[in-house]
């Protein structure tokens, strides 16, 4: 039981930070988490499925207006609001992930661009409601239930982002290694294979695309509320193309790896953009420098430096042992 | 009862018709090949059963029931399991797991996605118990990927038998082997069909390995059955020899 221990450390780090650090960092450190959170979210179809979602962001941007709705119209408490935020993610994320899951490869990944830009276009729409370009501003961090305010100040809406993190990481982790999670190695591997196993692996995919939405919109939620506005920009398609690239960085498959990379991603946003105008292209030059030397991302680097590797045989021990056999 | 039935199967690609009119039984417990010269509509008449393909007329009977243009999946879960020509295996994953996946299909439980650790254990049970009559113990934590191809094949076949399936449908599963490696396989899917009461169907090219493993022969010529018996009626029936084997007996 290894990795509890690990998790128990990394947990306890992370409980400890915001003694460490000075309270004007705890911004980042939250904004960090939340983007770990939300391309954790997208690492159950990129990395467990080989389903690349170019609309993630349809994910945290209906999380995040749904909250911003629900707290700014209804006088309801913030954690009971996030709950309903990402209610509403997942109901329509149903018949959006049934339509997506229609088709695979290239036109799943237009598809869900498609549905990430018919949203950004609708904030246009129903202005009335959403705010149009303007957005919803002035929202809100309800307290209660039973009267409980530890999450409205900073290092406690940390702490609230943190436990989201970490519950959402320890069910993931149990999803992907679950009999569930086994048939969508199958269907990434090998769908034709899968289906002829006996798997309806339309439904495994729908329930996938739910599931990550269902954690994007968490992401969503949770940065809505800590931000205090909503804005058309969490649908826009650069936030999708940003949250793929933090899991392809980060590594995907590995749960763990996304999160390290959302949390990269967003340091060194911060980081450059005081230093520099031209961050994006440092940002782009590092994304094409992990794609091309380290396809395996963070994660595998780091993992491969402290485990040793599995044991694999090659090909001409391969030959050896078939001959033995035969 | 046959265990399954084909009636008049027929289906056409467009003006070419590659099965025209197959009838066919599988009595439980026997093993027929079917065999016939290339494009004779062999792997049609498998897809067809297994509804990859939908016929364009005629139906298919398993246990009694009507199966004809079910989803695949579902023809699957009625307890038929197949081996595709061209080997379809998860080549990143382990042989175990490969295996596993397989046994987890036929499990009650196995959509648990959290938990599930008895749905684990249990279908990892079976998927060692087939990896043991394919002979593959010893790559179970190997990558499928790194195992020879004759392996690949076999591990295909421990995949089948782990779904425990009532019909058990092998397509060509000594093509592309060296002649060690088919005798090996021979002699390995031999023993496995000996042991269980399987009731199977095999596609096969190689004839020294159709007679050495069936009970009955269906023999297809441009999509049309020429021949139906026990091997020695077979070899001994004059159209296939000039179809087929060429007279070159």
């Amino acid at each position: 039981m290894n990795w509890k221990v690990n998790f128990a450390v990394t947990a306890g780090a992370c409980v400890l930070l915001p003694f460490m650090v000075p309270q004007y960092s705890l911004t980042i450190l939250i904004e960090a988490l939340i983007f770990g959170l939300f391309a954790m979210s997208l690492d159950l179809l990129v990395g467990y499925c080989r389903l690349y979602s170019f609309g993630h962001a349809a994910a945290y941007g209906l999380g995040a207006y749904s909250t911003a709705l629900i707290l700014t119209q209804l006088q309801l408490p913030l954690p009971i609001g996030i709950v309903l935020a990402v209610l509403v993610t997942i109901l329509a994320a149903i018949p959006i992930a049934w339509i997506c899951t229609r088709s695979t490869g290239v036109s799943f990944a237009m598809l869900t661009l498609a549905f990430a830009q018919l949203g950004y276009a609708m904030l246009f729409r129903f202005r009335d409601v959403t705010g149009g370009s303007d957005g919803i501003v002035g929202i809100p961090r309800p307290s209660g239930p039973l009267g409980i305010t530890w999450f409205q100040g900073k290092t406690g809406y940390y702490y609230l982002v943190l436990g989201c993190l970490l519950g959402s990481y320890l069910l993931c982790r149990a999803i992907v290694r679950s009999p569930f999670g086994a048939v969508l190695a199958g269907i990434r591997e090998n769908e034709a294979k899968t289906i002829a196993l006996g798997y309806n692996t339309r439904v495994y995919k729908i329930a996938t695309v739910v599931l990550a939405y269902a954690f994007g919109g968490l992401a969503g939620a949770l940065y809505a509320a800590f931000a205090g506005f909503a804005s058309p920009e969490l649908f826009f398609w650069l936030v999708s193309g940003r949250v793929l690239i933090m899991v392809v960085v980060g590594g995907a498959g590995t749960l763990i790896g996304p999160i390290l990379g959302g949390v990269f991603f967003v340091f060194l946003e911060h980081e450059l953009s005081q230093v520099t105008d031209l961050w994006p292209l440092i940002f782009g030059s590092i994304f094409i420098a992990f794609v091309m030397f380290a396809p395996e991302g963070i994660w595998g680097i780091l993992t491969s430096r402290f485990n040793a590797k599995p044991e694999v045989p090659n090909s001409t021990d391969r030959k050896e042992t078939s001959d033995a056999a035969a | 009862m046959p265990l399954l039935e084909c009636k008049g199967l027929v289906r056409r690609f467009g003006a070419l018709v590659a099965v025209d009119a197959v009838d066919m039984s599988l009595a439980a417990g026997k093993i027929r090949a079917v065999i016939g010269p290339n494009g004779a509509g062999k792997s049609t008449v498998f897809n067809l059963i297994t509804s990859v393909l939908k016929p364009t007329a005629g139906e298919i009977i398993f246990a009694g029931e009507n199966i004809t243009g079910l989803p695949v999946h579902v023809v699957a879960q009625k307890g038929i399991a197949r081996t595709f020509q061209l080997c379809h295996i998860f080549p990143a994953l382990t042989a175990r797991e490969n295996v596993r996946i397989a046994a987890q299909a036929r499990d009650d439980q196995r959509w648990r996605f959290v938990g599930g650790g008895r749905v684990l254990s249990r279908s990892a049970a079976i998927a060692d118990e087939a990896l043991e009559h394919m002979r593959l113990t010893r790559f179970a934590n190997v990558s499928a990927a790194m195992l020879s191809h004759g392996d690949q094949r076999l591990l295909e076949v421990a995949m089948a038998i782990a779904q425990k399936p009532r019909l058990l449908m092998l397509d060509e599963p000594t093509q592309g082997l060296s002649l060690e490696e088919t005798d090996r396989a021979v002699q390995i899917l031999k023993g496995m069909l000996s042991v269980g009461n399987l009731s199977v169907l095999l596609v096969e090219h190689d004839m020294e390995v159709v007679f050495k493993l069936a009970d009955d022969i269906t023999v297809l010529h441009r999509g049309r059955v020429i021949a139906d018996g026990p091997p020695a009626a077979v070899k001994a029936n004059a159209a296939v020899r000039s179809a087929y084997l060429g007279g070159s007996e």
